[in-house]
């Protein structure tokens, strides 16, 4: 009697969880369907000007359609400046770049999270604290302290200090290690692994959401920089991407249609690979089950 | 014996922490110490970068404190900034990595659309946004019109500045909502089930299981953005030119000390300007860092 | 291990990726090095922000046509993005890495002077006086303490532009520009075309294109703060200024100023260019814009109107200086290249192709008379010519480099009605007396 009621009891839960989920998924799809005509409204913007002749952006009042789609704006955006040879450079850079954060970060946050040693406290504290300091105070000692190195028109000032840790991805990457249930290392250790090993066979697998994110972060980061390579590049041959928009802003005038053009043409890749790197997140692990 | 070996094996064990740490370590002392600590004496002197760097004492913090009516000027804009943005956009990537977090048709590409903003950076979006919040036929006011509400003057208005840089960066948001999507799927889909049998709502849901278990990363996040809002220069530099808008409403921290520093070349200044900010921000984590323990739950059982 | 197969891939990939150009230590300077020593010749460094389609070919001409003029030195252009090529500047000179001729804002000139920032010109001047083939105005600003440290190159002005079509709509003649404040004034009033709260066309708002402190010198030709440090802001004439201003701000109100100044700030759709803002004061460059984007715009140009009759048509402007930074490696050689950049026929050219003004003043007179321009860019380049002698600069005070950031918002207090003119600038005065005192 009482296995039944439970038994019918559990078939009506059923129904109105799966009803309930139902509605929520609707709800839900409206709310960020509508959400995303605010996002890409600005977006919408950018793409109209991208596409006016210089007259028609000069042209008061505005207009939120264009008279006509100049669609060559591209083209002459593209030939305005060597920007394939911009494209390859910003690549290298942002691969490099990449490769560096992910690794090195996760290797430096997992001795945060979950070595213990003396002054750990202190040592992270300081890592923390190397965010605090606004940049352009330290922009002069480090220039001068590049051009001793001798890397001053290189990359080596760009790439370089992407392997050596940087405040912010550590940070992450150590607040996602210290969800992995210690009892996980422990027993790993009980079968006498290293931490070096846990690293690489535990913590890389089991962090891999956080590790894409970084990943992320890092390309986007990279790809956008304009301040480094504006400072350590001195041949044009070398510059980046986001160097090379620059001669559409001028003193006195800037030529929008070609800015926005080329703004949009340098967000492509960003957004492709964003779009196909998701899988990464929804491939995540289950921590709480252990991760296998 | 056993104490011996357990005592041995701390030993290595912490050898071993030190090794993880080691490249950060030679980052620190070969690219970042060196510059924080010359930053830091030539507070203390007139340093203007090309031709002087004279030992002047405390003077320079002695101006800043007593005589500088922009330095706290610039003061109150930043922590106007950091009051209102932080808690703001933390709220909203929780709430839209949630939406985002279901499985519903088309999730990539509303992933894709909320991120693209946080994608896109530097000048150009500065000046798109300066052509958006025009107030007589930007779009930002055209929309509202549409809905009957007369849009301020934005850029234009002392009042109205500050607000529309956190509207802004709110747009944004899709860079912190990455974090929590991230943090989110750590979270056992049991625990759901779960507590759907017993009944609990969507909203508890949310609240009972999501939260506790992503306060991990809203506690990076919150310590991240509240350093980075300190740190608020590029838009405010370029949306007044370099000069800080009406009134000087959007002369932040550290606009103001790169006026010091680029413009009147009074770098030793500048430097003391950037250790103040430093104690401030420095003192604000460690509040961050003692109250975390109350509130962010590690799985891990982290200390 | 299965999982990260792709490691070894990786490291590949980074090796191949190493071996770029930006990896191997001045990749295309060693080359150059080599190419150097074979021809004996000396490479300078010259950057500059010109990177546009139209301005850099034009830049480029002029250096090819100096390497060309001589076999000693071989110039190579670097375009770096405009505001950001000083801070970049002051790192390399920091470094002991400097170019060998950077273009730099003629207003901080005196103030990189004092700071040591850029090499002291004296000693060339001394064999080679080109002083006078300058505008004084211009010049001057190049001094500290008597020693030149750039030599003037480009420069601009203020000038007003109106739409004679408008003028003519509203019973003006097409042909008799406002003189005065007072006759602006009154014009304005005639060309408004008012619907309601808003405008079909406005007369003319003075803080379009410039600022309070432009009006302010046109009013007594004083800058806040004169040559002797002494703070001029709190004075009758400009007590006169700020009033007549605010009344001008109150009779077309925020709200229908500011979306336009937004327009024109961010250099976007014009009003002047659809006949919607019938007088506008802008720099003679502001010709090329109606040139290409409102062809068939019938327009003239005038002197700045004066404050009343006799008190002088001074306007303001700014400009640009050739500097050899501090502790550059061939400062002979730099020398050569900028006397030739500032000489009558690089001067020339730049002028007449960029329409832009230049500081050589019979390059400048030359010109004007160039058979390049169309009537309408003669009209315009004419009066400007006629308005440089006029035209003063805002060097950046060396006691108080930054003081219009105290300066700015007392003005912005007046407009929004938080203060009278006679407390702002009472205020202004004292807070940049302060700022002077402290030094």
């Amino acid at each position: 009697m009482v296995k039944q009621a439970a038994g019918r009891q559990k078939v009506s839960h059923f129904e109105t969880i799966q009803g309930r989920r139902q509605a929520l998924n609707i709800i839900n799809w409206v709310l960020l369907a509508a959400g995303s005509i605010l996002m890409l409204s600005p977006l919408w913007w950018m793409l109209v000007t991208s596409v006016k002749t210089m007259q028609e952006v000069m042209t008061y009042p505005p207009t939120f359609w264009p008279e006509s789609w100049n669609w060559s704006n591209y083209m002459k955006t593209w030939e305005a400046a060597p920007f394939d040879l911009y494209t390859v450079n910003t690549l290298t850079i942002t691969i490099l770049v990449v490769i560096g954060n992910v690794f090195v970060n996760s290797f430096i946050a997992y001795g945060f999270a979950k070595v213990p040693f003396k002054g750990r406290n202190v040592l992270f504290a300081i890592v923390l604290s190397t965010m605090m300091i606004p940049g352009f105070v330290t922009l002069i000692p480090q220039y001068v302290l590049f051009a001793k190195l001798q890397w001053l028109n290189t990359y080596y000032p760009l790439v370089i200090p992407a392997f050596f840790g940087s405040a912010f991805n550590i940070f992450l990457l150590r607040q996602f290690y210290m969800t992995i249930p210690d009892e996980l290392i422990e027993a790993a250790k009980m079968e006498g692994a290293s931490h070096f090993w846990i690293w690489w066979k535990i913590g890389l697998p089991l962090t891999k959401p956080a590790l894409a994110t970084v990943a992320i972060f890092s390309f986007n980061g990279a790809w956008n920089d304009f301040l480094g390579p504006l400072l350590y590049v001195n041949d044009e041959s070398l510059y980046t991407l986001q160097l090379g928009l620059q001669v559409f802003k001028g003193q006195m005038s800037t030529q929008w249609n070609y800015l926005m053009a080329g703004s949009l043409l340098v967000l492509l890749p960003v957004i492709i690979l964003f779009f196909f790197f998701q899988k990464y997140f929804i491939q995540g692990i289950n921590l709480q089950s252990g991760g296998k | 014996m056993a104490g011996k070996r357990r005592f041995n094996y701390k030993t290595k064990e912490g050898l071993q922490g030190y090794l993880f740490i080691l490249p950060w370590i030679i980052g620190f002392i070969v690219f970042t110490a060196g510059p924080l600590l010359f930053s830091f004496a030539a507070s203390f002197t007139n340093y203007n970068v090309t031709s002087q760097m004279d030992f002047v004492g405390l003077s320079n913090y002695e101006k800043l404190f007593s005589g500088d009516q922009l330095f706290w000027t610039s003061l109150y804009n930043t922590l106007y900034y950091v009051l209102f943005s932080v808690p703001l956009t933390t709220v909203g990537a929780i709430l839209l990595s949630a939406l985002l977090n279901r499985d519903i048709p088309g999730m990539r590409l509303f992933r894709t659309i909320y991120y693209l903003p946080a994608v896109l950076s530097g000048v150009g979006v500065y000046l798109l946004w300066m052509q958006l919040l025009e107030p007589g036929t930007g779009m930002v006011n055209t929309v509202l019109a549409w809905f009957g509400i007369a849009g301020p003057n934005w850029l234009f208005d002392p009042d109205w500045t500050k607000p529309a840089l956190i509207f802004m960066k709110l747009w944004s948001v899709g860079g912190g909502m990455l974090l929590y999507l991230a943090s989110m799927q750590g979270i056992s889909k049991s625990l759901y089930e779960a507590a759907e049998i017993d009944g609990a709502n969507a909203w508890q849901q949310f609240t009972r299981i999501t939260i506790p278990m992503i306060t991990p990363v809203i506690f990076f996040d919150i310590v991240t953005s509240l350093i980075g809002g300190f740190q608020i220069f590029q838009e405010a530099y370029v949306m007044s030119n370099g000069e800080g808008g009406p009134v000087n409403s959007m002369l932040f921290y550290n606009l103001y000390m790169w006026q010091k520093a680029f413009e009147a070349f009074d770098m030793g200044y500048a430097m003391a300007m950037s250790w103040i900010l430093f104690v401030i921000v420095f003192a604000l984590t460690i509040v961050n860092l003692k109250l975390a323990p109350k509130w962010v739950h590690y799985e891990g059982g982290g200390k | 291990m299965r999982r990260f197969k792709w490691v070894p891939a990786l490291l590949i990939l980074m090796l191949v990726l190493s071996g770029c150009n930006g990896f191997t230590k001045g990749g295309s300077g060693a080359e150059k090095a080599d190419a150097e020593a074979e021809e004996g010749k000396i490479t300078l460094d010259f950057w500059t922000f010109w990177g546009s389609e139209i301005r850099r070919p034009i830049i480029e001409k002029i250096i090819e046509d100096f390497n060309n003029s001589q076999d000693e030195i071989e110039v190579k252009h670097t375009f770096i993005p405009w505001g950001d090529i000083w801070t970049k500047e002051l790192a390399a000179i920091a470094a002991g890495d400097p170019p060998d001729v950077v273009i730099n804002d003629i207003n901080a000139t005196a103030l990189r002077g004092k700071n040591q920032q850029a090499e002291n010109l004296s000693k060339y001047l001394e064999e080679d006086d080109i002083s006078g083939d300058f505008y004084e105005e211009l010049w001057n600003a190049t001094l500290y303490e008597g020693d030149s440290y750039g030599i003037p190159f480009n420069t601009d002005t203020r000038v007003l532009f109106y739409n004679k079509d408008a003028f003519e709509e509203a019973g003006l003649d097409p042909e008799q520009p406002p003189k005065t404040w007072d006759e602006l004034w009154e014009y304005a009033e005639k060309l408004d075309v008012k619907d309601g709260e808003k405008y079909d066309r406005l007369g003319f708002y003075p803080m379009f294109g410039v600022q309070t402190d432009v009006w302010m010198m046109n009013a007594d030709n004083v800058n806040f703060v004169d040559e002797n440090s002494e703070v001029k802001i709190n004075t009758p004439a400009k007590l006169d200024t700020l009033e007549w201003l605010n009344k001008w701000h109150q009779k077309y109100g925020a709200d229908n100023i500011n979306s336009w100044k937004a327009q024109m700030e961010s250099q976007q759709a014009n009003p002047f260019f659809s006949g919607d803002l019938a007088m506008l004061v802008q720099t003679p460059t502001f010709y090329t814009q109606i040139r290409d984007y409102a062809p068939d715009l019938n327009f003239g140009v005038a002197l700045l109107p004066e404050k009343e009759p006799g008190n002088g048509h001074t306007s303001w402007g700014g400009g640009f200086v050739a500097e050899i930074p501090a502790g550059a490696e061939n400062p002979d050689a730099s020398w050569e290249f900028i006397k030739y950049l500032t000489s009558k026929e690089a001067q020339e050219y730049w002028a007449v192709k960029n329409f832009d003004n230049v500081a050589n003043i019979e390059a400048s007179e030359s010109a004007a008379s160039s058979d390049e321009f169309n009537d309408n860019g003669k009209m315009v380049y004419e009066l400007a010519v006629e308005a440089m002698p006029l035209t003063m600069l805002t060097p950046t005070s060396l006691v108080a480099p930054d003081y219009m950031t105290l300066v700015n918002p007392e003005f912005d207090n007046v407009y929004l009605g938080k203060k009278t003119p006679e407390q702002a600038l009472k205020d202004a005065q004292a807070a940049v007396e302060k700022e002077i005192s402290k030094k």
